[in-house]
């Protein structure tokens, strides 16, 4: 199955784009990021690309077949919709919630069957929260309210997952039982698509990304290709820090919103695209001298990088200098930086040569 | 194991049977009481013989049962589920507890076209077929006015509380022109609401359109459930939520029109018992809307049976609806900790 976007275009009113030419598309078993500041679009595009609002050009489609010639009980029981757990009706218990989800499969003058309360039941059961059954969706929390959302959408049993900023307003912890359990749906097949405020979260677990920038334009791609600094910069105007956090684990992607960039930056800055080759030297200083084989282990991954490199223990105040000089793309030689820059202890600064020629500014192509 | 999965919400089969047999119950001892006292065991007789061809054991207690009160009864029984079934419906359906069936300005409509019926001296079926026709008009001009794309719910209540004190202002208009001896008070008490003018005639009338709606709204009754959720949420469980809306106005609008046009404003019904019940059956339209339906039946012949029956001149029924439900109904709210729409 594959749902996709072509040159989707919209806006709420005449002669205003708040998206322009947006595509994107997501197979089997893809999770999928969609990105972007408040106010870009996110939701309208979820609701764009699901029908609820009609695309002024473009069009959304499931296995090429356009959606509006989908009639509505047949597509909604292929796609199912989480919306934002703060706009949800809070009258229902949570199994009488979940059984809901069951509607597209119901008659109309029907009531639900013993096979429907079931389904309701074993969905609940497998996102862990049929202990919730009885309870008012007004009184349980807000994490347990989002799994109660997501179960009514699985209980149509759908091929595709459409969530609406399904972690915000959540703590760490229902966080991560949201995004696990859509890293879990998908591994299992299921396509979930779902709106973000958390590059973060796209890195450590879409597979591709849809970053929408305030403009109306946006980039769509493999999440490590389409979330980078550059891209942040662009789409949020923050800079931020991408680096790696070490667990004893494994190592996961992080995103640091460090500061806002002042309106109109791109003018007279000629870092618009990470991918211009750039000369840059990084100095690191130390006390610890257990983290120089960290540095060099780091060092190592992007030796590539290293035209060559300095190294000078001053004993006397216990600080390790380490000097290295670099030619590399600009994207290639902040994500070294930020990746010293994450280790304990390690203080890193990264000089770029000045430029003699004039600034370029690097527009993402557009499909015309 | 597997039959151990219960669904929520769904009746118990001795809470079904008590919601069919309590309002049959309740009329029928509602039947004996009055100014001619008839005991259960006399009505019954009276019921066989009518049956069977017999000759009736008391003429005139034949006649006050079954050309007075029967018709009345079932009156009650219609106007109290009609009413108390369109409320229930328009408090989800505009997911605002403070709904009531005239929410859309159906009864003010009603209202303005009984009043001018009675104005025109027209005869009491006439009187019932200009209210039916008004309240029709209200709706659909509160709906004009009110719906659209883009708009949300909210917009249509907004312009049903227009339109509503538009025709509230007509009918004071009506009765600033009506004849202070004849016809403002005719039309004042009709306004109070009184199920006395009952017969089998205007029942013919006024009995279809809330049959259809009740069973309408209980086929529908899972479906219903779907109305309080939002927009987007809604539209993406599949089903025609728009089409969904409309049936459910149109419903709850012929059965308030028909109920206002045979026995007046009856306030309160509409909205007193689809809480009591809320607070009992919960939110879920499975239980909500039987619910609703039979003790909106039970307490309307409840209110009407002490309205004709406490003192020699009856009391309008929408006086006594007020002073039994209100205090009724803030009891159960206290005890129950409220509720949540």
């Amino acid at each position: 199955m594959k749902i996709a976007v072509e040159n989707g275009c919209f806006g709420y009113k005449k002669g205003e784009q708040l998206l322009q030419n947006v595509s994107l598309e997501a197979t089997d078993g893809e999770l999928v990021a969609i990105l972007g500041p408040n106010g870009a679009g996110k939701t309208t595009m979820l609701r764009c690309m699901m029908g609820f609002l009609k695309w002024k050009d473009g069009r959304s489609s499931i296995d090429g077949k356009d959606i509006r010639n989908i009639p509505p009980r047949e597509l909604w029981r292929t796609i199912a919709y989480v919306p934002q757990a703060k706009n949800a009706s809070a009258a229902y218990t949570a199994g009488e919630m979940v059984l809901l989800g069951r509607s597209s499969r119901i008659g109309i003058f029907s009531q639900p069957k013993q096979e429907d309360v079931e389904k309701a039941d074993e969905v609940m059961e497998r996102l862990g929260i049929l202990h919730l059954k009885e309870k008012k969706c007004s009184e349980i929390s807000g994490g347990e309210l989002q799994m109660v959302l997501i179960a009514r959408a699985l209980a149509s049993q759908p091929r595709i997952l459409v969530l609406d900023e399904p972690e915000s307003n959540l703590d760490f912890k229902n966080q991560l039982i949201v995004l696990e359990t859509l890293s879990r749906l998908a591994s299992e097949g299921m396509i979930c698509l779902f709106n973000t405020h958390y590059p973060a979260h796209a890195l450590q677990r879409a597979g591709k990304s849809f970053l929408l920038c305030k403009d109306g334009s946006s980039i769509f791609g493999p999440t490590r290709e389409v979330v980078t600094e550059a891209n942040i910069r662009r789409a949020f105007g923050v800079r931020a820090v991408i680096g790696d956090v070490e667990t004893p684990e494994n190592i996961l992607r992080s995103v640091l919103p460090v500061e806002i960039v002042p309106e109109g930056w791109k003018e007279n800055e000629s870092a618009a695209d990470g991918s211009i080759r750039r000369i840059a030297s990084i100095t690191i200083l130390t006390k610890d001298y257990g983290m120089a084989g960290k540095i060099n282990e780091i060092l190592h991954r992007y030796s590539e990088l290293v035209i060559g490199r300095m190294g000078m223990p001053y004993k006397k105040a216990g600080v390790f200098f380490i000097s290295v000089a670099l030619d590399g793309t600009e994207s290639e030689i902040q994500a070294l930086g930020d990746a010293l820059g994450l280790l304990p202890g390690v203080s890193v600064k990264t000089v770029f040569a000045k430029e003699e020629k004039g600034t370029e500014i690097h527009e993402q192509p557009r499909t015309d | 194991m597997r039959a151990a999965v219960k669904q929520q919400g769904k009746l118990s089969f001795g809470w079904l049977v008590l919601l069919f047999v309590l309002p049959v119950a309740v009329g029928f001892v509602a039947l004996g009481i009055g100014r001619i006292w008839i005991t259960p065991s006399d009505i019954f007789a009276s019921l066989v013989t009518k049956l069977s061809g017999g000759e009736a054991v008391s003429a005139q207690n034949d006649m006050v049962l079954w050309n007075i009160r029967l018709p009345r009864i079932l009156l009650d029984m219609l106007v109290g589920a009609g009413l108390s079934g369109a409320g229930c419906a328009y408090q989800s359906l505009f997911a605002n507890p403070l709904a009531t069936p005239d929410t859309l300005g159906v009864a003010s409509g009603a209202s303005f076209g009984a009043a001018l019926g009675i104005l025109m001296g027209m005869s009491l079926l006439g009187i019932q077929g200009t209210a039916l026709v008004f309240g029709g008009a209200a709706v659909l001009l509160t709906w004009l006015a009110g719906a659209g794309k883009g708009r949300g719910l909210n917009t249509i209540v907004l312009s049903g509380i227009m339109i509503g004190s538009l025709f509230s202002a007509l009918v004071s208009l009506v009765k600033y022109t009506a004849d202070t001896e004849s016809e403002l008070p005719a039309i004042t008490y009709w306004l109070m609401g009184s199920l006395d003018s009952a017969n089998f005639g205007s029942l013919k009338l006024g009995a279809p359109p809330i049959l259809i709606g009740l069973i309408l709204l209980l086929a529908l009754r899972w479906r219903l459930n779907l109305l309080p959720l939002s927009e987007d949420e809604a539209r993406s469980s599949g089903v025609n939520v728009r089409a969904l809306r409309v049936v459910v106005i149109i419903c709850a609008t012929m059965m308030t029109a028909s109920c206002v046009s045979m026995c007046g404003q009856v306030g309160w019904v509409g909205l007193l018992v689809p809480h009591i019940c809320r607070m009992k059956f919960g939110n879920n339209h499975l239980s909500l809307m039987p619910a609703s339906i039979s003790l909106g039946a039970v307490f309307m012949i409840l209110v009407d049976t002490l309205a004709r029956s406490v003192t020699a001149a009856e009391i309008p029924v929408s006086i006594l609806t007020a002073i039994i439900g209100a205090p009724f109904f803030i009891i159960l709210m206290r005890r129950s900790g409220g509720w949540s729409l």
